[in-house]
Order: C-alpha cells, then structure tokens, then sequence
C-alpha cells in the first residue's frame, strides 16, 4: 500500500513523474506493470491508470480499456527537435506491428513513425494540426498522437518497460 | 568498430531525373539491412519542383502552373515545402545509418549545415543558418535542405546552387519562407562556378564536419574500394586489390 501513496503524491504533475519513478526504489516497475488498473481510484486528473511500455524506435503505448494511446518518448522528442507537422493515419487505419503510421516533421527533417502494436487507429489527435509543438512539450500528455485497438494483447510483453526503456537510452547515448 | 571512422561511399549519379534519383536511393536505404552501407549519392536533375510531406499548401492546380513553366513535378516524402532542383545545383543525397554517427535528426541536419558553411567559406563566401532549415548569405538561401528518416537510415538530403538559373525560383515561394530570395555560388562569386569544381570541395568539407573516411567503387566495377585522397578529390584508379 506504500506505493499507492508515492503514486498519488506524483500524480499532479504527469510529465516529470516518469523519471522519478525510474529513481524510486520503492517501486519496481514490475510492480507497476502488474497494476494496470492502478490508477482508478485516484482523481480525475491522473493519467498514471497504466504503465507505459516504449518500442526500440521510441514510441510508448498506453493501454486502457483495451485501447492503446501512442506518442514518442522524451528522447525522441529532443532528438528531432521542434516538430512543425505532423502527418498522421486515417481513423480506421488497420496496422500491424512495426508499420509505418505516419511522420513527423521537425527542422526539414520527416522522421517515420512505426506502430508498437497490432490494430486499428480509432482516434488521432485533433489539436496536433493546430499547435504540433505539443509533441515537444508535453510528448507522455497532450502531444499524444494516436489511439488504437489492441488486436494481439501479447505483443505487449514484446515492448520495453519504463525501466528497460531507460536502460535502452542509457545504451544509445554512449 | 567504436572510435573507427565511418566508411561512406560516394556514388556519381551524373545528370538523373529526380524519379531515378529516389528509385537508386532506395537501392541504397535497403542495403542497410544487411549492415552499415553509408553512401553519399551526388547528382543534378533536370528541372523539377518538389514538395514534401505537407502536401496542402500544394494543391494539384498549383502544381500544373509549374508544369506548365516545363518542369517535372514530384512529391516526395522528406520534411521542408516546395524547392526547384536543376542543371547546375549539386544536389547531394547521404544514405547514412545514424547508428554510425549520433541518432538525432536534429544533429544531422545541424551537420549538413554546418558542411555547407564550411564549403561557401572556401570560397570566401560567409553563409549562415537562420531559424528556417538550409543555409543562408544573408537574406538569400544558397542551400536547401529536406531529409527523411526511417529506422535511423537517411534519405534526401541538400541541393546547393552552383550555377542554377535562379529564376526558376520566381514562380514558387522557395522553402515556404516569403521575403526571402535564393542565391548561389556563382552569383556570390560573381564568377561561374560549376558543379564539377564545387563537389570536391563539398566532399572535403563531408569528411571533415561528419569525421568519416570516403571511398569510390572502382570505375571497372571491381571490387575492391577507392580511397579518396583527403583532399576531397577522388582518386579513380582501377584498383585491383588493396
């Protein structure tokens, strides 16, 4: 139950919580993942009801209610710089795993987009035509840029944990 | 492999359509696959317009009126708007594995513009960057720049005005960027500079700003690798072995 505690305290403020959580000692992300549901009971305000898991070409996928939300992580963010467009999917796109789903633009620069799962797009972010810097400010949050169906709930366990994922950058920055 | 400089292979294209040009870059991104294959592909096109991922500000009726100037027209999958490719622009295509170099679109870029500088300073002529992508001599754009990334491979890349018709330019808005012009080397130079003279100095200035060695397939397709020298001119001997 501790970590219910440290969970809602960290709660108010999304986009700084996941590093924090990468330093807690107090919470695996084993025991993070094992509570999908987690964040039911706490305010309204609290995206943290599921665990992120991050592909190797730095899309994360949040899955709810049998729906996944995709971004990119803070890494990719930064590595492409201020995003001015971004070219998404229709809704009712079917993807399989590892396809190419649309495409960001940042300093002349289109960088593909590949889908974590198998699926189908059931929403895009409507408010990224207008403002595409959400991508850069706010890329766990508001800068979300699809959702999508889950058809294959196993590829899950094919994607990276936060921690992994962490590990993973750690790796490439070498 | 870590500390090694990486082995690019420069490809002349010679005088290609743009169709051409993305048919062999995709030649290229796919021999990736199979393990770092870093090529620099160097060509000019006969005249084309083309735009990129951001396909409203370019509506098929706009895009007739440019084919009625007797351009080609082309949409292409790299980032930045409409630009005009031609004779006498030394359009340069690097198919890196980011892998190899640092895996950010936002330093690559960075470094392609940074070579372009490097280059117009040999020429004595002082470009700059802007807060708009490509390389500026004051309020002139003498290089452009739009890439694509897929799976850390680079695809597109830079057309920099040697001795380019400029007024192939009035009838878009270059980049997107109003109240800008273009600009190239031979009107800075105010002395005609071709492509040929410019590219071993663009390969030099590559080596340098990416830290990578250079190599030439032998003219007579054999296979062992021509270095090329570190003055930026390559050395086409027809080597048999190393």
């Amino acid at each position: 139950m501790a970590a219910c505690w440290l969970l809602r305290s960290l709660s108010s403020n999304f986009s700084t919580v996941l590093p924090l959580l990468a330093r807690s000692a107090s919470l695996s992300p084993l025991q993070l993942a094992s509570k999908p549901y987690f964040g039911r009971t706490l305010a309204s305000s609290s995206r943290l009801s599921a665990a992120l898991k991050f592909t190797d070409k730095h899309e994360w996928i949040r899955v709810e209610d049998g729906i996944g939300t995709v971004g990119i992580s803070n890494f990719a963010q930064e590595a492409l710089g201020d995003v001015v467009y971004c070219g998404l999917p229709e809704v009712g796109a079917q993807l399989a795993q590892q396809d190419e789903f649309g495409a960001l633009e940042s300093v002349k620069a289109a960088s593909e987009l590949y889908s974590p799962l198998t699926g189908e797009v059931v929403e895009i972010n409507t408010l990224l035509a207008d403002n595409p810097g959400l991508v850069n400010k706010s890329c766990y949050k508001d800068g979300w840029l699809m959702k999508m169906s889950i058809s294959k709930p196993a590829e899950l366990d094919s994607l990276m944990d936060e921690a992994a994922y962490e590990r993973y950058i750690h790796s490439i920055e070498d | 492999m870590r500390g090694g400089q990486p082995l690019v292979e420069v490809v002349r294209l010679g005088l290609v359509s743009y169709q051409e040009a993305l048919r062999l870059q995709q030649v290229y991104v796919n021999r990736h696959r199979s393990g770092p294959a870093h090529a620099l592909l160097l060509c000019e096109h006969p005249p084309v317009y083309t735009t990129g991922i951001r396909h409203k500000p370019y509506p098929e009726p706009l895009l007739d009126q440019l084919r009625l100037q007797g351009a080609d027209v082309a949409r292409a999958n790299r980032g930045g708007l409409i630009t005009f490719h031609g004779p006498g622009q030394l359009v340069c295509y690097p198919v890196l594995n980011l892998c190899s170099f640092k895996k950010s679109v936002r330093w690559y870029v960075d470094q392609l513009e940074q070579t372009v500088i490097a280059l117009c300073s040999r020429f004595a002529i002082r470009a700059t960057t802007s807060p708009h992508t490509g390389v500026w001599v004051g309020d002139n754009k003498i290089c452009a720049i739009g890439i694509h990334c897929g799976r850390y491979i680079t695809s597109h890349g830079l057309a920099l005005n040697c001795c380019t018709d400029l007024s192939w330019f009035d009838h878009i808005v270059p980049c997107g960027i109003e109240g800008k012009g273009v600009t190239s080397l031979s009107a800075e130079l105010r002395r005609h500079a071709s492509v040929e003279e410019v590219v071993p100095h663009l390969l030099h200035a590559f080596t340098q700003q990416f830290n990578c060695q250079l190599t030439e397939a032998a003219q007579d397709g054999g296979e062992s690798p021509t270095p090329v020298t570190s003055a930026g001119t390559s050395a086409l001997t027809n080597l048999k072995d190393n």
